[in-house]
């Protein structure tokens, strides 16, 4: 039988291939919830929706990075190809930004390394944080999306 | 650095700095990633938190564009079909349209995705 995520027709609700492949409603609806104004509501069904949306997504994003990894022969598809292939997809701010995310992380696990050595105590809330104001920093240059699409 | 709009969150940290690091399981992300192909064999470890980052500027976007068709219907729930427009309306959201409309008879998003061709 196709399971193939990226096949037509799934449905929306009660679906089969997908089904058991799916983020949490909870994380997804909490994401949602917080971009958004505080009387805003969401539907049961947009999340549902936005659910399978980003599992489509997962799935689409990492065809084109391991298609990549194919090409250069290479087995393992890690962060930089994931980097790449967003940016090949059209998601352009998403890959700079997290390009520089991914470096930035992989010197705090360098760094984490070295301090876990040294100081059994630890800082590890710490170094999730300056990562995360990083990021802050990388992606406060994004443009909030244009409404000339929508008024086409 | 530009001011944060309405709608931004960047300044309260967005949803990684209030519910841990990841806010979505990477086990899971890991499991979506290997379904999709055939191909995928081996998977760093530093993958899926790129995709945690990922998904969620994902989310954020597509949520965004939702919402301001969710406005243009002067309504203040978000509903599937708004979802559904911001996918039909978006170049960069092509590849999930043949998931949003499933009954090209009816609903909305369908007689728009028809339109658009």
């Amino acid at each position: 039988m196709e399971d193939n995520i990226n096949s037509e027709g799934a449905s929306s609700s009660s679906s089969t291939t997908t089904d058991n492949m799916l983020l949490p409603i909870a994380n997804v609806g909490r994401i949602m919830k917080q971009i958004l104004p505080s009387n805003a509501k969401i539907s049961k069904e947009a999340k549902e929706t936005m659910q399978e949306c980003v599992s489509e997504f997962i799935g689409f994003v990492t065809s084109e990075a391991s298609e990549k990894c194919r090409n250069e022969r290479r087995k393992t598809v890690n962060g930089e190809d994931i980097c790449s292939a967003l940016q090949t997809l059209g998601f352009d701010d998403y890959g700079g930004a997290l390009k520089r995310y991914l470096s930035r992380y992989r010197e705090i696990e360098g760094d984490r390394v070295v301090i876990n050595q040294n100081k059994p105590s630890g800082n590890n809330n710490n170094n999730n944080n300056i990562l995360q104001e990083d990021f802050l920093l990388y992606t406060s240059t994004n443009k909030t999306p244009n409404n000339d699409n929508l008024f086409d | 650095m530009r001011q944060p709009g309405a709608y931004s969150k960047l300044l309260s940290g967005g949803v990684s700095g209030k519910t841990g690091p990841h806010s979505l399981p990477l086990a899971r992300i890991k499991k979506i990633m290997k379904k999709s192909s055939e191909d995928v064999k081996m998977i760093s470890g530093e993958a899926p938190i790129v995709f945690s980052k990922a998904c969620e500027l994902f989310v954020e976007e597509l949520t965004k564009r939702a919402w301001l068709i969710t406005l243009q219907g002067k309504r203040r729930t978000m509903q599937k079909d708004d979802v559904a427009s911001a996918v039909i309306t978006t170049d960069i959201f092509d590849f999930l349209v043949n998931l949003v409309v499933e009954d090209r008879n009816n609903s909305t998003a369908a007689v728009a995705a028809n339109k658009l061709g």
